[in-house]
Formats: structure tokens, C-alpha cells, sequence
């Protein structure tokens, strides 16, 4: 065994060096496989999220970093299609029986663009960066919490201890927001290091132009490990403009008129209109959770299941789903996004009935109504309030909210949508002041449930968040969840992820909408394909065509 | 003192004024609606931990009292260290440095097209006159008000359809270098402004057209040309002076719109972004220069003023000779 270890890196330089030469040989080859793409030239990306304020993607956590980084950083794993967990950066990752410790193993052929080798040192540093305060990680710090040593075996196994069993962990490290990074870069500190980090991806980060653009060059030692890679070498294009526009209508027209190759967040009207304008259009749904709104159970009204049945009955999303999406996104029934292979969905359960919504609120107290037509019981309204994040809400879906307003208010409900920017948006959650919030998460795998619904999530941290909107506590819920993050058995997970879901949905706290929208459009190139983690786009197989 | 030195002394202390109440406005304005944490957390909903939290808290003296951060930042102010981003984690005069001068140039080159089609228009009606001068001055009229009511959102978003959609001739994004590039944010931005610009300065003409120095021009065969360029238009230019400082900011917020709209880097987006991140380092920086930029422009137009009109130039010199000065 020892000597074979020995062995192993003589072994990775020598094939390292036929991957290099034949990389070199693809690349140099005109024409390629398809024939009509032109190999070459510069690939220009428009986002609509708010622009990154650090690129590093450790640093805070967002979408917006998730997407950009996704083009020079790589992390551990991926996912294929069906949700199977596939190797990246690493090979493999056994866990111990207790569950307490996964021993990942990493590949030896690969370097970081500033030659700084990829090897277990790396992987300890990174999740030591992501666990550092100064870094002040949110979302990749909470992949790797229960973390409490890294212990390096050698330079391609890793050994992660941990505090409690994770059975999430390798699903959650394929998450673009603890990708690996050269420790090399992090060293120059956080100022240098937000500007340009240093990964292992198919584009090398060249400069920053705030409120303009990224330009990202290619890498041209780049070692295929992207798993959606379809050919030898690197990516096809020289380079990749990243740009930032935020204006939906401004991105679409500087799309149509090829300024533009690939734009994020369309309107569902343009991507109705694509195909006419020769426009191809990507539909990549978000994994994790389904869109959904989530009644405060911890609170009147909502603290009786027959008042958030009522509201479930009459709030009839789906004519305004087919409308206002222009059939772009289907109806969920299922807390899970679609993307996810545990996700139970039950149509029947969300059905709509007006009839039952009132015999309900009767039955429930509510039967005076005022002046208003809303009803009230013991001199209190049946209000609903329900902040709506304009960032995070589209248009689209603050119109299906007024529906649905509408709708609830057949039956007496009031509901008030307060459209407010984040930050007074969070505040309102934190202080409880909602009865309904539709607030999306974005992750990787089915332990979504235990962020969202464990009682657990009704402890707010620090910054005074917390993720369990519907205020679900029940201990036969908790148990399944936890019990889910403990075994690696596919089938056994599968089952208590069931188990798991059919609570959430019969406690009727949540009202699933469709699956979290992420939509792009591209002209000019093809190629482009999303990663089944967190649904970014990756450029690495793209071609121009024009 | 002279009056030159009581004049810069009165504008600085206008203009130090000025910076303390923005500064203070904005301040309390960010600090009592939310939480600075989010923007150094990256954003609101931050699920950072314990250790972070106090991490970020400590580096920014979070945990002081509010009136005592208030005073650090007054002290910042007046020492002129902007500090740096919560988000961006640079400093803010770098941010600032980089951003300003497209907002600038593009506010001042608005501001010369508003003008350029206020005299334009002006030349058309003095060069028209009797019935023409009538259905000229009745078309003009509508034009003005429909421009000085244009809002620039709805505005772009028409010319980015039209030229840029529709008839392919422009770039729907200004980020770029070029002239062409610029036109249509400066076309979004200028309409308006002319439209205010050409209404006033009109009024002025009209008033000037009538006066006895212009009469005798004619009388003495002055053509309409001549007797708007040598006589009337100094006349007319005068109130529109006046209100290209309140243009001036008027571009600068308008430069905001634009900014997002043409996806153009430069202070206004700056500004946004950093207001919705709640950024305080750096919407207070923003903020305090774009104060100081109207002070400057309201002297200049003061000063412009003052070369343009002799009367005033009389009037500012010696109180007693206030008598004298009539129309030349």
C-alpha cells in the first residue's frame, strides 16, 4: 500500500504530461468536431444579479459569486443530471461507519494557475479559510461548520473530522461556495484576493472593471475535470467577458443585437419570444427547494391548520403561474425543486376549493366580516402580512402575489403584500411582523429540508436569520431529518427524506409555486451547458458560431 | 477682508454646511433603517457565525454607541478619510476616484446638447417671424413641455427599443469607449433639460425682443440674426444660467437612471448599489461629493452669471451706483 502511494505521483506526472500533450494536440487542430463553431474569440456574458463585491466566493456567499466563480474555481464534487454525486477536483469520499469522518481522495494531476500544486494542504487551507472569521463566509462557512479538523494523510487523501454526522457533506462541498482556491491566493489577503482568486477552471480571472466587467482569459494548462467537459483541452473560446447589466430590457436588446452571447434573468416574456428572434433559451431550475410561500405557524392566524388549509384552498396559483410565466415554468406540488431525486410532490393535497376555504373559516371562528368583506373574529381581522422582496421577487411574481391577494381576499382574507428592498425585507422576518413570505434557498441536495423545516432553523443566528419561515416544530420531523443527515445509504435517505416531506406538506405551512427560476438565453454560441450543483452556466464546451 | 476673500470665506461655509447635513442625513438615514453588518457579511440574511459576527463588529466599532460612531465618522469626514467599503473592501476614494469622472463627463456634455438645442430653438423663433414666428413659437411651446416632462427612464427605455432594437444603429449598452456609445444616454439625459432650458431662456427672449434697445437695433437695421446674437440672447441666456445649476443636479441624479438603465459604470450606479447593499463608507462618500460638485456648480453658474450681466457686476461692486445700470 505505502509503496503504491509512493508511486502514485511518478504516476499522475507522467499521465499529467500525456494529458498536457494531447490537450495541446486538440487544441491546435482547426475546425474541431462540429465543424460550423469558430474556435476562438471572446464570449460575452451579461449578467442582471447584482454585481459580486469580492470574487472570491468564500468571502459572504452569494449567487451572483456562485455564477461568476464557476468559471475559475472548481470545487471537490458534482452532480450529474439524476442527482448522483460525481467526482471533481477529488476522486472519491468514504465516510467512517459513525459517520464522523470522510476521507476524501484528491486527484494528483492538477495545479492551480499559479502553479501551486492541488493537493490535500490546499484542501485543509481552503476549509480552514471558509472557517475563519476574518473571512466572513455565510454560505460555503456553513458546509463545512461541523468541520473540526482537517487532517492531511498525505498529499492526495484528506480526512475531515466532524462534530456530528453529515451525510450532506459531499453534496453540499460541490457548491460553488467552498470551490478551491490556491492557498498561494488566499495568502495575499483578502483585498487581492477578492479582485482575482486563483482556481483550477477552464478561465483565469484577468481584471475587474467594477460596474463594467470581469475579463477572464483561458486557461490554457487547463486538466478536464469539469464532468460536463465533452472534448479533450480547455475551453474553445480565447476568452469571457463578464458583464453587468442590470436592466432586464437593456440585457435582452443587447442580446438581440449581438452585443451580447449568453444573458441570465430573462423576462418571461422574452423567453416566450426567443425562438422567433433565433434566440436559444436554457432552462436550468435551481436544486434545493421549490419556490414557495411559507404561513407563520407561530402565530394567529396562522397557528391553526384550518385557517392555513382555507388560505391554501382559495389562493388558486395556477392559472396565474401559466399566465403571468407565459409557460415557462410548471406548478410545483412538492417542496423540493424538481432537480432533486428524493422531491414528493401531491397535487391533490394543494388543491383548490373556495367552497371548503369558507365552510373552514366558519368552522374556524371567522365568521363576522367587515365593512371591507374581511372576515374578523373576536374584533380582529384575518390579515395576512406578507413582505415580498422586490430583489429577489420578480415582476412576474409579484403580479402572481396580487393574484393571489385577490383570490384570498374572495374567501375574507386581507392580505397585505409589503414590497420592501432586503434588507427592511430580512428585518420583517426577524421581528416576526409576517404571516406569509415567499423566500428562496438556494443549495444542493435534500438536507434543504432540515435548513428550512428542522426546529432547529427557528433559532435565529447571530445576524438574527433564521430559515424556518413556517415556524414548523415537531420533534417526529426533527428526528427524520436528523436521522437522514446521518446515513449515506441511498435508500434509507430516500425514505426518511419522504417520511420528512410528508409532514412538512401535511402540516399545509407551505404553499409550493413552481421550481426556483433560473433561465438563460444565448445568441451566437452554442455549447453552453448548466452544472446540475447550483444550475450555473459553464462555458467551458461553448463555441461561438458567428 | 475684501469682497473677493468674504465671498470665497461665505461659499466655503456654505458649502462645509452643506457636506455636515448630507453627511449627517445619510448617515442616520442608513444607520437607523438596518443593519451595516449585512453589507460587511455579504448581505442581508448573513448566516455567518458567532466568531464572525463579532469579527466584523469589532474592525468597524459597531458595538460603540450610535452618537459615538456619528462622531468618528464626522471626524473621518473632516480629515478627509472616506474609510473603506463594507462590501468592496477597498478604499472609497479609489471607488470614487474611479467613477466620478464618467459622471461628470457625462453630466457635462448633457448639459452642453441641452444647451446646444436651447439656442437652436432660439434661433429658429428669432429667425422666424410675423404668422410663421406664431405656429414656430406654438410648436416649440408643446416640444418644451412635452421634453421637460420626458421622465428619462421611460425615455431610454424608448430610444434603446427604437435604435438600438429596432434599428440595430447603436450599442443598447454604454460601458463601452466610443462616441456612440454615449448618444444615447446623453439624449436620454439632455431632452428634458432642454426642454426646461429652452422654455425659460424663450420667455426671457420674448421679454428681450420687446425692450427699447432691441427696437432700435431694428430701427437701425440690425437683421433678426444680428439682433439675437449681439443684443437679445445675452438677455434670454440669463435665467437659463440661473437654472443650469439646478440642471447640473439634476444631471447627477438623473445620472442614476441612466447609469442602470444603459448598464454605464459611474457615481450614480455606484451610489445605487451601495444604498441597497446599505454600504454606509461609501453612499456617504458618494453622497458628500456629489454635495460638494453641486456647491461648485452653483458658484460657477454665480460667477457665469456675473460675467454675463454687468448689472449684477454693478450691483455686487457698490451699493450706492445700484441706480445706474440699464439695459445695453
Amino acid at each position: 500500500m505505502r509503496s503504491l502511494r509512493r508511486a502514485l505521483p511518478v504516476a499522475a506526472l507522467a499521465s499529467a504530461a500525456l494529458l498536457i500533450s494531447a490537450c495541446s494536440a486538440g487544441a491546435d487542430a482547426p475546425g474541431g468536431d462540429a465543424g460550423a463553431p469558430d474556435e476562438g474569440g471572446t464570449l460575452v456574458y451579461a449578467t442582471g444579479d447584482a454585481e459580486p463585491t469580492c470574487l472570491d466566493p468564500h468571502v459572504g456567499g452569494n449567487y451572483p459569486q456562485g455564477l461568476i466563480s464557476t468559471q475559475y474555481l472548481e470545487p471537490l464534487f458534482g452532480r450529474d443530471s439524476s442527482g448522483e454525486i460525481v467526482p471533481w477536483l477529488a476522486e472519491s469520499g468514504d465516510v467512517s461507519d459513525d459517520g464522523l469522518t470522510w476521507t476524501i481522495t484528491l486527484r494528483d494531476d492538477i495545479s492551480f494557475t499559479d502553479g501551486t500544486p492541488f493537493d490535500a494542504e490546499a484542501v485543509k487551507a481552503n476549509i480552514e479559510h471558509l472557517q475563519d472569521p476574518d473571512t466572513a463566509s455565510s454560505t460555503g462557512y456553513l458546509s463545512v461548520k461541523e468541520v473540526s479538523d482537517v487532517e492531511v494523510i498525505d498529499e492526495t487523501h484528506v480526512a475531515l473530522h466532524l462534530e456530528s454526522p453529515k451525510s450532506s457533506l459531499l453534496e453540499v462541498l460541490s457548491q460553488q461556495w467552498s470551490a478551491m482556491q490556491s492557498p498561494a491566493g488566499i495568502e495575499r489577503g483578502m483585498e487581492a484576493n477578492c479582485q482575482a482568486p486563483i482556481g483550477t477552471g477552464p478561465f483565469i480571472v484577468e481584471s475587474w472593471t467594477p460596474q463594467q466587467s470581469v475579463t477572464m482569459i483561458r486557461n490554457d494548462d487547463y486538466v478536464p475535470t469539469n464532468p460536463e467537459l465533452d472534448h479533450d483541452g480547455g475551453a474553445l473560446v480565447d476568452a469571457l467577458e463578464w458583464r453587468f447589466i442590470p436592466d432586464a430590457a437593456t440585457r435582452q436588446a443587447a442580446l438581440a443585437s449581438g452585443e451580447v452571447n449568453v444573458i441570465d434573468n430573462p423576462l418571461p416574456t422574452d423567453i416566450a419570444a426567443a425562438e422567433d428572434q433565433g434566440l436559444t433559451h436554457i432552462d436550468a431550475p435551481r436544486p434545493a427547494a421549490a419556490n414557495r410561500i411559507e404561513l407563520n405557524s407561530s402565530q394567529a392566524p396562522f397557528d391553526d391548520r384550518d385557517v392555513r388549509e382555507a388560505f391554501i384552498r382559495a389562493a388558486d396559483p395556477g392559472p396565474g403561474i401559466e399566465t403571468l410565466f407565459a409557460g415557462t415554468t410548471a406548478r410545483s406540488f412538492s417542496v423540493l425543486s424538481s432537480a432533486e431525486p428524493f422531491a414528493l410532490s401531491d397535487e391533490e393535497l394543494f388543491r383548490t376549493d373556495v367552497d371548503e376555504a369558507n365552510e373552514l373559516l366558519d368552522d374556524a371562528g371567522w365568521t363576522t366580516r367587515d365593512d371591507d368583506g374581511v372576515r374578523t373574529k373576536d374584533g380582529e381581522r384575518l390579515t395576512v402580512r406578507f413582505p415580498v422582496s422586490t430583489n429577489q421577487s420578480t415582476v412576474a411574481e409579484q403580479s402572481l402575489f396580487e393574484q393571489i391577494q385577490a383570490n384570498t381576499a374572495e374567501v375574507g382574507f386581507d392580505v397585505e403584500l409589503q414590497p420592501s428592498d432586503l434588507s427592511t425585507w430580512y428585518g420583517a422576518l426577524a421581528s416576526y411582523e409576517y404571516e406569509a413570505v415567499s423566500a428562496p434557498y438556494t443549495t444542493v441536495g435534500p438536507d434543504v429540508l432540515r435548513i428550512l423545516y428542522h426546529s432547529d432553523g427557528t433559532v435565529p443566528a447571530p445576524s438574527g436569520y433564521f430559515a424556518n419561515n413556517a415556524q414548523l416544530t415537531d420533534s417526529d420531523l426533527d428526528r427524520l431529518l436528523t436521522d437522514a443527515l446521518a446515513t449515506t445509504d441511498p435508500d434509507e435517505r430516500a425514505d426518511l427524506y419522504t417520511q420528512a416531506q410528508r409532514i412538512v406538506l401535511d402540516s399545509l405551512t407551505v404553499l409550493p409555486l413552481y421550481d426556483q427560476q433560473n433561465h438563460f438565453l444565448t445568441h451566437g454560441v452554442e455549447g453552453v451547458t448548466t452544472l446540475h450543483t447550483i444550475s450555473t452556466p459553464t462555458f467551458v464546451n461553448a463555441a461561438l458560431t458567428d | 477682508m475684501s469682497a473677493v476673500a468674504r465671498w470665497v470665506v461665505a461659499k466655503l461655509g456654505a458649502a462645509i454646511l452643506v457636506v455636515w447635513i448630507v453627511a449627517t442625513l445619510v448617515f442616520f438615514a442608513l444607520r437607523l433603517s438596518g443593519d451595516p453588518l449585512e453589507a460587511i457579511l455579504g448581505g442581508p440574511g448573513s448566516q455567518a457565525g458567532e466568531e464572525t459576527v463579532q469579527a466584523a463588529i469589532d474592525a468597524y466599532a459597531l458595538d460603540q454607541p450610535l452618537a459615538w460612531q456619528y462622531l468618528l465618522q464626522l471626524k473621518d469626514i473632516a480629515t478627509l478619510q472616506l474609510g473603506d467599503s463594507f462590501a468592496r473592501r477597498q478604499p472609497v476614494v479609489d471607488l470614487l476616484a474611479a467613477q466620478l469622472p464618467r459622471t461628470l463627463a457625462l453630466a457635462a456634455i448633457s448639459l452642453g446638447v441641452a444647451w446646444a438645442i436651447a439656442v437652436t430653438g432660439s434661433v429658429i423663433q428669432a429667425a422666424s417671424r410675423g404668422r410663421t414666428g406664431i405656429v414656430v413659437g406654438a410648436i416649440m411651446r408643446g416640444l418644451e413641455i412635452v421634453a421637460s416632462v420626458m421622465p428619462q427612464f421611460w425615455l431610454g427605455a424608448v430610444l434603446i427599443m427604437v435604435l438600438s432594437s429596432g434599428l440595430g444603429w447603436l450599442p443598447a449598452t454604454s460601458a463601452g469607449p466610443g462616441a456612440a456609445a454615449l448618444v444615447m444616454p446623453v439624449i436620454t439625459l439632455a431632452i428634458p433639460i432642454a426642454g426646461f432650458l429652452s422654455q425659460v431662456s424663450r420667455d426671457a427672449l420674448d421679454d428681450a425682443d420687446a425692450a427699447p434697445f432691441a427696437v432700435t437695433a431694428r430701427a437701425r437695421g440690425a437683421g433678426e440674426i444680428r439682433v439675437l446674437l449681439r443684443h437679445t440672447l445675452r438677455h434670454a441666456s440669463l435665467p437659463a444660467i440661473a437654472l443650469s445649476g439646478w440642471a447640473f443636479g439634476n444631471l447627477l441624479s438623473g445620472a442614476v437612471v441612466v447609469e442602470v438603465l444603459f448598464a454605464r459604470p459611474g457615481l450614480g450606479r455606484l451610489l445605487q448599489e451601495a444604498a441597497l447593499a446599505r454600504d454606509v463608507p461609501v453612499v456617504i462618500g458618494a453622497v458628500v461629493v456629489v454635495a460638494l460638485m453641486y456647491v461648485v456648480v452653483i458658484t460657477l453658474t454665480d460667477a457665469i452669471e456675473l460675467a454675463a450681466d454687468p448689472r449684477l457686476r454693478g450691483r455686487a461692486r457698490a451699493h450706492r451706483s445700484s441706480e445706474i445700470a440699464v439695459g445695453t
